[in-house]
């Protein structure tokens, strides 16, 4: 009884984190960072692209100006782009199976096997399916 | 459509003003394009363009540089290079402050959902060419070729750093002024667009990796990159 419920417990405590692992497109990250950021980065940032890196680290040297909405916004916006780059290793992981028995791919060459993945009506599990969306390749 | 008179350049003075008007300009301009849109103009490809991306290059710079008694006017000059008017393309406004490579944060957005339709599944095997323009205006055709390269360079630069998509699958080039979108308005906005264009498949096998290579050949390509 006791195990059973810590188990539950345990299994709505890891809920929350699988949804979270769901990513955004690049599209409403860049739209959340320039709505929440747009004058800053005209203001502050002058002659910076887009860039992950240097845009972020302008942002940051100018923390104390931001406004509230985009010190509280322009992290996350980063984050969730990484997140989303990321998800694409997760696919060489959660497609293993898939990429190698179904397609006739390496892991090693996750990219050229995707058209496969999401060609393939059956046979590709949930979790790679769930990978494949993450990193935007559908 | 588009609103007309609305050169890039001229942007950059609306920024002075604030954020609301900032809103107001981004809000005139068409919204930021969805990604199965560009997806759709961009995966019917049908054979690989041959183009000759230095010899171009160099090409642009020396007809933007010519000497003016041999133009015959915007209107009548002819299109650089014609054959990449037969690639699939995907043409959008992207505002940069003026004279410079710098992305406005009015079309963010837009390159967002460049990147998100380049990582899509349907144009994954493909490369593309990123094609810098700017429409005819009081600068030199020589400095509009070199901005337009600029842009079209830092475009790529933020798809590559920013969001990874593979270097090897986008070539940047500018065309200044030497390939006009709307060839009877040359001032038009129109003609300062960002091209994406659909340009050759990936080859199928890179590294090709036979059981039996000796080892020094498998590292060879390797170093090549």
């Amino acid at each position: 009884m006791v195990r059973g419920s810590v188990t539950l417990i345990l299994l709505t405590l890891a809920m929350p984190s699988l949804s979270a692992a769901e990513t955004i497109s690049f599209g409403d990250s860049m739209g959340k960072l320039a709505a929440s950021c747009g004058a800053e980065i005209v203001a502050n940032c002058r002659g910076v692209n887009p860039d992950s890196t240097r845009l972020k680290e302008c942002l940051s040297r100018n923390r104390d100006v931001l406004s509230q909405q985009c010190a509280s916004d322009y992290l996350a916006a980063f984050d969730a782009i990484q997140k989303r780059v990321a998800a694409r290793i997760t696919v060489a992981n959660a497609c293993q199976r898939e990429i190698v028995k179904i397609c006739g791919g390496s892991t090693k060459q996750t990219s050229r096997s995707i058209p496969c993945l999401v060609s393939t009506p059956k046979g590709i599990s949930n979790n790679c399916l769930k990978a494949v969306d993450d990193a935007g390749y559908r | 459509m588009r609103p007309k008179g609305f050169p890039a350049a001229g942007i950059g003075i609306a920024f002075g003003f604030g954020f609301a008007l900032l809103a107001g300009a981004a809000g005139a301009q068409t919204a930021p394009p969805a990604r199965d849109d560009i997806i759709a103009k961009l995966n019917h490809f049908e054979e690989d363009a041959e183009v000759d991306l230095p010899e171009l290059k160099q090409q642009v710079m020396q007809r933007a540089k010519a000497r003016i008694r041999n133009d015959p006017g915007p209107v009548n000059r002819p299109l650089i290079a014609p054959d990449l008017a037969k690639l699939p393309a995907f043409n959008v406004q992207i505002q940069f402050d003026a004279d410079t490579p710098i992305i406005q944060p009015a079309s963010y957005q837009t390159v967002g959902r460049i990147a998100d339709a380049l990582v899509h599944s349907s144009v994954l095997p493909y490369t593309f060419l990123i094609v810098g323009h700017v429409e005819s205006n009081s600068k030199t055709r020589e400095a509009n070729a070199i901005l337009s390269q600029r842009r079209a360079d830092a475009v790529r630069d933020v798809l590559v750093n920013t969001f990874k998509i593979a270097s090897k699958r986008l070539q940047p080039i500018g065309l200044g002024e030497e390939q006009f979108l709307d060839r009877a308005r040359p001032t038009s906005a129109v003609n300062g667009q960002l091209q994406i264009l659909t340009s050759a498949k990936l080859p199928e096998e890179a590294p090709a990796h036979p059981v039996a290579a000796p080892a020094p050949a498998a590292k060879k390509p390797a170093r090549k990159r």
